[in-house]
Formats: C-alpha cells, structure tokens, sequence
C-alpha cells in the first residue's frame, strides 16, 4: 500500500455520553499510534466529532467517506449507528461499531464489536435472580435502548416466574429522579435494572445511595443497581463513594486479570499515566481499530469483501482475549464479566464467563432463546 | 410486544428469481433462523411453509395457491414498483407486509414481525366472524325453542329465554345447540333455575 490508509474515527466528545466518545476517541487513536512505528504501514486516522447533534452524524460519515475512509470506527448510540448506516452501505463500506447495544441488526456492512442483550442482559440474569430475587425495578433512558433492554428484561422476568415491579424512562440529561427512587422505596424491588445512561445514571446512583443510608434494604449489598453500560471513565462524574458496590455487565474491565491487559495497561500507563484507567469504550474502541487495521493488512486491500473474509477466517489476538467474528452476523464472540464497583471508582469482577457467540435476533441459535431462569432463594 | 418473536427453525418459500436481492434476503433469513428455499414457480398447495415472500414486481396469479381467498400462511411481498396494480397484486395475494426493493437487511425482521402478527390477527378475525355467522344463522332456532319452552310451562318470553340461556351456561354449550336439542325432543325440557 502506497498512499496512506485512512481510517474514519467517529465519536462525540460533548454531549450526555460526552465521556465515553472522549474515552472512545482516546482508545482508537492509542491504536493509531502504536501503529505509527510500525514500517511499511502507513494509516491516517481522519476524526470527526458530531457534537452529539444526530443529524451529524450523518455529515460526519459523509466528510468521511469522501475524504477516501472505507472504513469507519464509531458511534455510540444506536439512533447514530441507524443514521450512518444507509450511507456506508450505498458506498460499500464498513462500520465498526464497537458499543454494547440492544441487539436485533445484523448488517453486512457493520462488524459488530460490541456486545448484544445474549451476551451481557442474558448472562446477568441468569447471575442476580438466582441470587436476589425475580422482582426488579427497571429504569431506563427515553430511547431504544432503554426500551427495548426492559422489554427483553420483562421477558425475561415473566420467564422466570416473576414480577416486575416498576418501570420508568427519563429523558436523557433529566437529572431529577426523586420521583422514582420514591417509587422504589415504596415498591422493595429485588434489584434495579439501570438502563439510564449519562447524568441522569450518576444522579440515579447518588440518590439511591442516599436511600441505603436511610434504609438498610436499599444498600447495594441488597438491593444492587445494576448496568449494562457504565464504565470506568464515568465513575469519577459521580459523587465520591456513591456507586460502591454497584454491579455492571461489560466484556472488559480495567482490572481483568490476563497477561494481554496487564501488557496493555502498561502501554497506555506510558502514554496517559498511572493515573488513567482503561474503561471498555477504550478498550472496545481500541480493538475495533486494531481489528480494522490488521485485518485490512492481512487482505492486503481495504476493500470491505476482501477484509470480511479475512476477519472471518481466524480467531484474533485481543484484549478480549481470542476474539472471531460470525460470518452470519457479522457480531463478535465476547466474555461476559460482572464488575462490582469499588471504593476507589474501579471495578472487581466478581464473575466471568468464557467468550458467548453473539444472537442478535435471539434465536437460540447457541443456546435456549430465551432462558427460563429459575429463583432459587 | 411481550414476547420476543422468534423464527428459529421455520420453513419459507422465496418466490422470486435469482438476484442479489435474493441472495441478500435468504441471508438474512438465515441468520433467523428461517430455512429458506428459491423458486420461481407457483408454490404448492400440498407443501405449504410457514411463510411466503413472493415477488410483487413479477408475481402472477396463479403463483399462490390461494388466489384471491385467504392465505394459508403468512405472505410478505418484494415490491420495487410503485404502480398501485403491483401493490394491489400483493394485497390481493395477502401480504400483511411489503419489503422494498433494493431489499436492505434490516427490513427483514420487522416486516416478518408484521405479516405473522397480521396473519394471526386475519385468522382470529375470521373464526370469531364465522362462530358469529353461525350463531346469526341459527338464531330462529332459539326463536323457537323459547316459544316451544313458553308453551310447556306457561310462561313469559324473557323467563323461557332465561331458563334456556341457564342451561347453556350450565353445560357450557352454545344456547343455539341447546335449542336444536329441544326442538328436536333429544331431551327433556329444562327446568327453571
């Protein structure tokens, strides 16, 4: 390859997930540099920032394709990913998209790095019901996310027997949910489902704090919040202490014990300081590049055909471990770990599961569809 | 929607002729789960799938087995046409949904979603209608067996109509089926109460 290969990275900076896309950003461009030694590759990361305003989103991938990117690293949301996909496939290109998300697409024009509902909503199920109870309380952003994450929730619930207590949106940045949180004091829900993301989690978070320290029952020790989508990089946005021992479901943490990650940390420790903690945005981010960039390199061509065979083709080395893509889905095989927030806003892993192929449309293609998740206590 | 759809192991007929559209929707209906097969010949009525896409561009009428009547199974038509003949064949044909030409993937799903859902929703209907039909149908035989009630036990119209509405309830039957049993003397009158 002669020219340089340019590889689309788009993400907000600013906005209600504001510090996942600068977390995002700083990962794909971890991966452009450790590639910028490297002789005979020559790649050009062209960054756009859509600012959070959907409409974009759509710019963004435009000025990016034009600008010569057949492939693009990015979006957050889902609503982004819907608005840049019709474009990157009418120009035969490829997304990574690389963000946990509610599942049921699978385009051939994106490779999908971030998990769907079977490999984070399912496996934490199966974890907290036998543990605390089939009674949640599911609250969630006014978005596709939250909504479809509580239906599948629901189902899941009623598969096991259970009852679902409540159920509440709030649009996102509403940072005011005394309304709720009163509801939950009144209700006594097993645990609480979190599908809230940005201020208005923290600000969920803090509030039910302040409800444990009135009333044992609402410790999280008890009555866990738990999340599909919180991470390192945002728990330093929440109050001091507020989210200790909060549960959340992610494919990587900051403290997952591997040689791959402690080498890893070590790098981005040289570059970003002791200081910095590796959130799965970051690490999602950096892999979906990595993947990108040597797969393209392996086809020796950039062309999206050529580099979905090759992506196929092999398992590859990553953070995640091992990680191969499905021909028929397009989606990766990704761990399971359940982080437990600590005192010093990082996570424990408290449980793990080895690498869950992806059912987006949740055939049951692997396993049962929909497990019917039995209460043990 | 409660319960996540799921067409895991489904058997559909793809009548169309062989494009990248076809190959880019039996992919697709792979990864559901939905074995598909291609052909561009009328589909059978001794093998039916579990669900039709049929191409409403090129579609003829003696494609479907069910020409004009009610489909036996849910039909999902491939339009690319705009003209509102294509869009009346694949009304006539009974598609509860339509998916556009050039097909892109993620129309697939919700439009299966869709003409299965309409297709429950059609047969539901049309059962309801001719329970319905039959009841309308038989109604001057309850006409009947109240005046043959009234007669035998020397009462008004709305006590016959009570006792026999009583007795249907009793024995969880139609009060229309109750009533050919009376006129027809299979049993004995019933009593009040």
């Amino acid at each position: 390859m002669n020219d340089a290969l340019k590889i689309g990275i788009l993400f907000s900076t600013t906005g209600p997930y504001g510090s996942m896309g600068r977390d995002a950003r700083d990962g794909a461009d971890f991966a452009m540099a450790e590639y910028a030694g490297v002789e005979g590759l020559a790649i050009e990361p062209v960054f756009f920032d859509p600012h959070a305003d959907l409409a974009a989103y759509l710019d963004g991938a435009r000025h990016l394709l034009r600008a010569g990117c057949r492939h693009i690293v990015g979006t957050i949301t889902s609503a982004a990913r819907k608005e840049v996909i019709p474009l990157v496939e009418k120009h035969d290109s490829l997304l990574w998209y690389m963000c946990p998300y509610e599942g049921f697409e699978a385009n051939e024009n994106v490779i999908y790095v971030g998990g769907c509902p079977n490999q984070h909503l399912l496996p934490l199920f199966e974890h907290l019901i036998p543990r605390y109870g089939a009674r949640p309380y599911l609250v969630g952003a006014n978005y596709v996310w939250g909504w479809e994450m509580n239906r599948l929730a629901r189902e899941l619930i009623t598969n096991a027997g259970g009852e679902v207590l409540g159920e509440r949106y709030l649009p996102l940045e509403e940072t005011a949910v005394e309304r709720i949180v009163a509801e939950i004091a009144q209700r006594r829900p097993s645990f609480i489902l979190n599908n809230l993301i940005g201020p208005s989690s923290y600000a969920f978070l803090e509030a039910i704090k302040a409800l444990g320290n009135r009333d044992p029952a609402f410790r999280a020790e008890n009555c866990p919040v738990v999340s599909c989508d919180l991470m390192e990089c945002e728990l330093d946005d929440i109050a001091a202490g507020a989210a200790a021992g909060q549960l959340c479901a992610a494919s990587y943490f900051d403290s997952i014990a591997t040689p791959e990650n402690a080498a890893f940390k070590a790098r981005v420790t040289e570059r970003h300081g002791a200081e910095r903690r590796v959130s799965s945005v970051f690490a999602s981010a950096y892999t979906a590049v990595r993947l990108c960039v040597d797969a393209i390199v392996a086809a020796g061509d950039d062309e999206p055909d050529a580099v979905r065979r090759e992506l196929y083709n092999r398992s590859w080395p990553t953070l995640f471990g091992a990680l191969s893509i499905d021909r028929e889905t397009n989606h990766a095989a990704l761990p399971f770990h359940l982080g437990r927030i600590n005192a010093d806003n990082g996570f424990d892993v408290v449980a793990s599961r080895p690498p869950l192929a992806a059912d987006p449309y949740l055939t049951g293609r692997n396993r049962q569809a929909l497990p019917r998740l039995r209460v043990v206590s | 929607m409660r319960e996540t759809p799921n067409f895991t192991g489904w058997q559909a007929t793809v009548l169309h002729r062989e494009d990248g559209n076809t190959e880019k929707l039996i992919r697709q209906l792979r990864l559901l789960g939905i074995h598909a097969t291609l052909q561009w010949a009328p589909l059978s009525a001794a093998a039916l799938p579990d669900l039709v896409i049929v191409d409403a561009d090129q579609g003829w009428d003696d494609l479907l087995p069910w020409n004009g009547e009610t489909p036996a199974c849910p039909v999902v038509a491939l339009l690319g046409s705009e003209a509102p003949g294509r869009i009346a064949w694949a009304l006539g044909q009974g598609a509860g949904a339509i998916i556009a030409k050039p097909i892109a993937t993620s129309a697939v799903y919700p439009a299966l979603v869709m003409a299965v859902s309409i297709h429950q929703e059609r047969k539901a209907t049309a059962e309801k209608l001719q329970y319905l039909e039959e009841r309308v149908r038989l109604r001057p035989l309850v006409h009947a067996a109240v005046e043959k009630l009234q007669a035998a036990r020397g009462i008004d119209e709305e006590s016959a109509y009570a006792i026999l509405r009583n007795c249907a309830m009793r024995r969880r039957l139609p009060m229309e089926q109750i009533a050919a049993f009376i006129l027809a003397g299979a049993e004995p009158l019933p009593e009040a109460g």
